[in-house]
């Protein structure tokens, strides 16, 4: 297990934003699990959680924390995002008004969070919305297509999707036009402008998820993290650490069944 | 958009009311008076709440208390705060009590030899309570007549004692008799046979049947919590719940039960051996005091559910999100009954206290209350848990978490400097692991079981024992802490020592009985043997210290976000906007905004109608000004709209600062206010403010026009000409000479002529505009003469009225230039409000701010006004606001328009501010404040001529003396962090794995904390302690003299 690990594990801090109750928590667990539980534990403050991923020739291990929603708990939010490399503000396409709290994260971090921070902006829950759901990883392909070798295809879900026809995105948003409030349109051009990634995902199905984070991966430039000097210890005592832990086994079987990321 | 205001009206706590808290005794305010007809059910925020009808007297004394049927004899003091008598004990730890007056059924003075003064009290149940007054004698029997009115006061409530008591678990069980409750088990079980499969401990052996106590239908009505019937966490016999409980049964005999309990030393082991299931909640509630709110209120908690039956609220919908979050793992929470209960009080909650509403955590620290406590129950000791216990924890801003988590921070660097200084080295956080222990209480953080006696200890004790507990925590870690590197070790390492909280501390340790010592005792007793340095006085004194800094970091941030969020800033720069906020915030929190300032959610039927904090349509909470406010705001921004006057004497000059008032003002709020809501957001005012400030010549024009017009009908009536002149000489008032009087003029008469010439043919109800081309001037005035109703007929369109306007050489350059000129964004001193304002504690600045107060100000500024006048050099004018004119000012205004900047640098920006009225006209902003106090104390020192000397003096010195003892307690408790003695594994008692429970066990567990925490019982000894004794037996003196009794509770 552990051993079998490339001495180059590279720790990457990320930092979950949104509104309350757009699914942060939930996406989390299907990323970190493989799990979408209606009853995820609760998060004061933010909830820590810890999942590798494997990128063509190294492995990353995310440190994500999945901050609270609730606005009160807005002020705790820089204590989480300070040195963070990468964070994933959701939204809610069902509601319009998550997608304005968003971008105000998204200002937020812009202004206060490290400068070469990623940030990628995910739309949940489109598996409420009919017959869509191809459409964003379309969307979201061609701005990554030239790294696309080295994690492709892992999630069933992907498969899944590519195989279901895919229609233009404006086709999907025409037809989802009842619980839909987000276009797909909309937040893509907002994600463009702003220079952040852009995904439309569901945590219940899983649709997705897997690729939010490899693309983080792939863009987090790595070079220019230079490793502290207390890595290699550290990095000891995590593989320690995780084999205790529950969370690893699970993603090391979807790395052994899949041998790709996530 | 919501702001932090309640952080500019937060005060220090009195003395009085740290005495009130220290002994958990509610407030005036939250207890009804006997004469209310009916409860309130939202709560009365208002701080200055005074129980107006009979404010009785309260008095501290020196006492010495005695029970009968218990040997020892404490000296202390002893405390009457209506309608409750507190007793705490010299050592401020072996004995206390908080007895409701209620409980007192007859009040004796005792015939003693000693010629001592004792009083005899014997409560409702028959123990009787020996209380020494050792003060003076007259002293003492002031008291005693203090003590009679008060208890007088108390009849009513006596009464309700006895329809209150079934509802104590402890009543029950000292009712039935232990050998009936033991022969009960077996009914008890057929009756739970149903649930017993359920329970996590199914096997559960027979002997725990009294323990659990006969909890059948028909037996007993006390308040039960979850647990009862989905069992509590953990297993009864390892917790030997039975032993516990028989010996909580014994303290209750002698040291008396819920409402009258006392505080004795056993007590205090009792407790952190962690109390039993049955009674935690009803201990709970009687340590923290919520169950004082609960006898007084009886039916608040129905009244919240029904008044609010089927209405929903952000709250609500947070808290429904949350249910299924709280505790899963609980039974309970898995069923529908668990999670209605939980709904239930979260939701009473957030409408008894809408401006908290709930917080996330809540949901974890109610469900965990719930398990041992009815939803009642739980619900007022939530409210004392928000109010008084975890002030600010979960209100809007969380200002108290924040706060606390520093000093958690301020506390680890002083106590363990190494661990801080390798956190700061690695840029960890400490709060990112330990902000979840304090705002659930570790309920979410450790295994119930351990979490729950945390819980006993912080409801006991107070929040110090939060942080001593986190420091504990962090000592113990302390070697694994200085390798971690990122939070995410931290985390982990926290994880993992709490998850293996309840194993061996010493696995490998060859003598057993060392073996069985878990972490969570090890804790417990570094916790408070080690840190029991960290006192109430510490975390007080600490907050005090970090509250103006945490208080100017949530109101920056509010800004930044406040900013942030707007969806519309004009032409405006970042900057201004900031400046804008600032004034809008500064005048929400101006004492001439009203006394609604503060009180955000008024109550219903409340004379203030005009609501502060409104839900937008997306359901955020935003903060709004009312009419008063816009006010106090524009006389920040608008030179005409306040009233300067310049005051000179032979010692200083200065600008008194007043807000104007004027219908134009009026007019100005209900343009701006967009959403026709009688309120106005920060956007509302940015967008007005950006259209009055951006405007040229033509713009200016048409805005002032367009806010006479009320009825937007493109005309002008005469009637609104007039008005919209008396607005011109409202902005003219103070200019000096005679041009603009002129002007004004001239505008009425052209206004009336041009008006005459173009007004609209018709009647009142054909509005379309007619060019007066073809008329003549006279045939016009004819028909408007004859017409009916003149003065309220359209008359004068825009293009008129701008015609009029440009005609006059000065209105149209105040037009084109002052009057957009007249609107100021100007930097208040606020960015570091609280800093500035905090009190310094050094020497000089203690010095200073009991010199200068506001009070004192005012008696400066009159005193220098008297001699000035006696030098014949005072001078008093009214500031231009708009200096047109050419001087024929006295000395301070040289104006001309192009000055008007010039002028106004006068003005140095911290005096822009407003609501602080600053006699000295000196540079810079707050940092300068203090040399112009500086400067006045010297002028008033010399001045006064020494009256107020003594009193300095005495003051300097108690503050120098303030400053010693603070200095001197924090030396000590490093010292004693420092030279900490081994802990004593040897006094931890064994605890034996098989079956057999004996109450030895636990003693000897209750020995080892008895030990750790060297508390000696510091009884009395000797003679004192005789005399207690033999007033034990001494005959009341004479009946009749302080002789109380209640029938009604006789037969109790």
């Amino acid at each position: 297990m552990s051993e079998e690990i490339p001495v180059k594990a590279v720790q990457v801090k990320l930092v979950l934003l949104g509104e309350a109750a757009v699914g942060k928590s939930s996406l989390v667990l299907r990323f970190c699990q493989g799990d979408f539980n209606e009853n995820t534990s609760p998060t004061i403050g933010a909830a820590f959680l810890t999942q590798k991923c494997r990128l063509e020739n190294r492995i990353v291990k995310f440190e994500i924390w999945d901050t609270a929603g609730q606005e009160r708990f807005h002020s705790l939010a820089p204590m989480y995002y300070r040195n963070a490399q990468a964070a994933v503000v959701v939204y809610d396409v069902t509601k319009s008004a998550s997608l304005e709290k968003a971008k105000a994260w998204v200002k937020e971090l812009q202004r206060q969070a490290n400068a070469n921070i990623v940030i990628a902006l995910v739309g949940n829950k489109v598996d409420l919305v009919s017959s869509s759901t191809a459409s964003p990883a379309e969307v979201a392909k061609p701005k990554v297509a030239e790294n696309e070798g080295g994690a492709d295809a892992e999630e069933n879900e992907d498969q899944e999707d590519d195989a279901s026809p895919s229609p233009s995105p404006s086709a999907a948003e025409e037809a989802s036009d009842d619980v839909r409030q987000v276009p797909t349109a909309e937040a893509e051009a907002y994600a463009k402008e702003s220079g952040l990634l852009f995904f439309e995902a569901s945590a219940k199905t899983g649709h997705n998820v897997g690729e939010i984070f490899t693309e983080i991966a792939k863009t987090i430039p790595f070079d220019t993290i230079s490793p502290k000097p207390t890595t290699a210890q550290s990095g000891n005592r995590r593989s320690a650490n995780t084999n205790e832990n529950n969370n690893v086994n699970l993603g090391e079987n979807q790395q052994a069944k899949k041998g790709g990321c996530c | 958009m919501s702001l932090p205001l309640h952080l500019r009206s937060y005060r220090e706590k009195s003395k009085d009311e740290y005495t009130r808290d220290f002994f958990n005794v509610p407030t005036q305010a939250s207890l009804p008076s006997s004469s209310s007809d009916t409860p309130s059910v939202v709560k009365i925020r208002d701080k200055g709440y005074r129980n107006n009808e009979l404010e009785l007297q309260g008095m501290d004394i020196n006492a010495v208390i005695s029970v009968e049927g218990k040997e020892e004899v404490y000296a202390g003091r002893l405390s009457l705060l209506p309608p409750f008598l507190c007793f705490i004990s010299l050592d401020r730890k072996s004995c206390r009590c908080t007895i409701p007056l209620y409980t007192i059924r007859r009040v004796e003075r005792l015939n003693s030899r000693a010629g001592v003064f004792a009083l005899s009290l014997a409560t409702w149940h028959g123990m009787r309570i020996i209380l020494q007054l050792t003060s003076l004698l007259p002293t003492a029997e002031h008291f005693a007549i203090l003590l009679r009115d008060a208890l007088k006061s108390q009849l009513a409530a006596m009464k309700q004692l006895k329809p209150f008591l079934p509802s104590l678990y402890s009543e029950y069980l000292l009712s039935s008799p232990l050998s009936t409750a033991t022969g009960q088990q077996q009914t008890d079980h057929l009756l739970l046979g149903t649930e017993l499969s359920e329970k996590p401990n199914p096997t559960a052996p027979e002997g725990e049947g009294d323990l659990r106590g006969p909890g059948g239908e028909g037996k007993g009505i006390y308040q039960r919590g979850l647990g009862e019937q989905f069992g509590f966490p953990g297993d009864a016999r390892k917790m030997r719940e039975r032993s516990k409980m028989k010996l909580w049964r014994e303290y209750f005999m002698i040291h008396g039960r819920n409402l009258t309990l006392l505080r004795y030393p056993p007590f205090q082991r009792l407790l952190q051996v962690g109390l039993p299931s049955r009674l935690r909640g009803e201990l709970w509630e009687v340590m923290s005091g919520s169950v004082y709110l609960r006898f007084a209120n009886p039916e608040t908690y129905g009244l919240l559910l029904s008044q609010n039956a089927g209405k929903s609220s952000q709250s609500t919908d947070e808290i429904e999100k949350d249910l299924n979050r709280s505790l899963p793992e609980y039974k309970a929470y898995q069923s529908e009954e668990g999670l209605a209960r939980l709904r239930r009080v979260l939701v009473a909650y957030s409408f008894r206290n809408p401006e908290l509403g709930y917080c996330q955590a809540l949901n974890i620290v109610v469900a965990g209350l719930l398990i041992y406590m009815s939803e009642e129950q739980a619900f007022w000791l939530l409210e004392v848990l928000c109010d008084r216990i975890l002030p600010g924890y979960y209100s809007p801003s969380m200002e108290g978490t924040l706060l606390d988590q520093r000093v958690f921070e301020s506390l680890v660097h002083r106590c363990l400097p190494m661990i801080q200084e390798h956190f700061v080295s690695v840029d960890v956080q400490i709060s990112v692991a330990s902000l979840p222990w304090f705002l659930s209480l570790y309920i979410n953080s450790m295994p119930l079981i351990f979490a729950f006696r945390i819980v006993d200890c912080v409801l006991a004790m107070g929040v110090k024992v939060l942080f001593q507990i986190g420091l504990a925590v962090l000592k113990i870690n302390g070697e694994a802490l200085l390798e971690i590197t990122d939070d995410g070790m931290f985390i982990n390492l926290m994880r993992t020592y709490f998850s293996t909280i309840g194993d061996s501390a010493h696995p490998d340790h060859p003598d057993p009985r060392v073996r069985a010592i878990t972490n969570f005792q090890e804790l417990l007793v570094v916790a408070f043997r080690e840190f029991n340095v960290i006192t109430d006085e510490t975390i007080t004194a600490e907050r005090k210290r970090l509250r103006a800094i945490i208080s100017d970091e949530i109101e920056k941030f509010s800004k930044r976000a406040a900013v942030r969020n707007l969806k519309n800033i004009g032409k405006f720069h970042k900057d201004q906007i900031g400046i804008i906020y600032d004034h809008y915030f500064s005048a929400i929190c101006s004492p001439e905004a009203g006394p609604s300032s503060y009180t955000s959610n008024p109550l219903p039927g409340d004379q203030f109608d005009q609501p502060r904090i409104q839900v937008d349509a997306q359901g955020r909470v935003e903060t709004r000004i009312d009419h008063r406010t816009f006010r106090v705001f524009l006389s920040q921004i608008a030179t005409w709209a306040r009233e300067e006057t310049v005051t000179t004497n032979a010692f200083i000059q200065r600008t008194d600062r007043r807000v104007a008032d004027h219908e134009l003002i009026d007019r100005l709020f209900f343009a701006w206010d967009s959403q026709d809501q009688g309120t106005l957001s920060l956007q509302d005012v940015v967008m007005g403010l950006n259209r009055v400030m951006t405007a040229g010549l033509m713009e200016s024009i048409e805005w002032f026009f367009e806010l006479h017009d009320k009825d937007k009908d493109g005309f002008l009536t005469k009637d609104e000409v007039i008005q919209l002149s008396e607005s011109l000489l409202f902005i003219f008032r103070n200019e000096p000479g005679d041009i603009y009087l002129a002007a004004v003029s001239k505008f009425i008469l052209n206004a009336y002529e041009f008006g005459d010439a173009t007004a609209p043919e018709g009647s009142v109800d054909e509005k379309v505009p007619i060019n007066g081309d073809s008329e003549t001037a006279s045939g016009a005035r004819e028909r408007s003469d004859s017409s009916a109703g003149p003065h309220n007929l359209p008359y004068l369109n825009l293009a008129t009225f701008r015609m009029v306007v440009l005609a006059d050489e000065l209105l149209e350059n105040f037009f084109a230039n002052d009057l957009t000129a007249s609107f100021q964004l100007e930097q208040t001193e606020d960015e570091d409000y609280h800093q500035a304002h905090q009190r310094s504690e050094g020497l000089l600045g203690g010095l200073m701010n009991l010199v200068v107060t506001n009070e004192n100000k005012n008696r400066l500024n009159r005193l220098a006004d008297g001699f000035g006048a006696a030098l014949g050099k005072h001078a008093e004018w009214r500031k231009p606001s708009l200096g047109k004119s050419s001087g024929t000012d006295p000395t301070l205004t040289p104006s001309s328009s192009s000055d008007l900047k010039a002028r106004e640098s006068l003005l140095t920006p911290a005096q822009q501010a407003g609501q602080i009225q600053r006699p000295t006209i000196s540079p810079g902003s707050s940092r300068t404040r203090s040399s112009s106090a500086v400067s006045q104390t010297s002028i008033k020192t010399t001045d006064t001529t020494g009256t107020n000397t003594p009193d300095d003096k005495r003051s300097l010195a108690d503050v120098e003396m303030r400053y010693r003892e603070e200095s001197q307690m924090v030396k000590a408790a490093q010292e004693a962090v420092m030279h900490r003695p081994n802990f004593a594994i040897d006094a931890i008692g064994d605890s034996d794995d098989e079956g057999g429970e004996d109450d030895e066990g636990v003693m000897d567990e209750v020995e080892a904390f008895l030990k750790a925490h060297g508390a000696d019982d510091e009884g009395l000894k000797g003679e004192q302690k005789k005399v207690a004794e033999d007033l034990l037996k001494a005959e009341p003196m004479d009946a009749k003299k302080k002789t109380k009794e209640t029938g009604d509770l006789v037969d109790l």
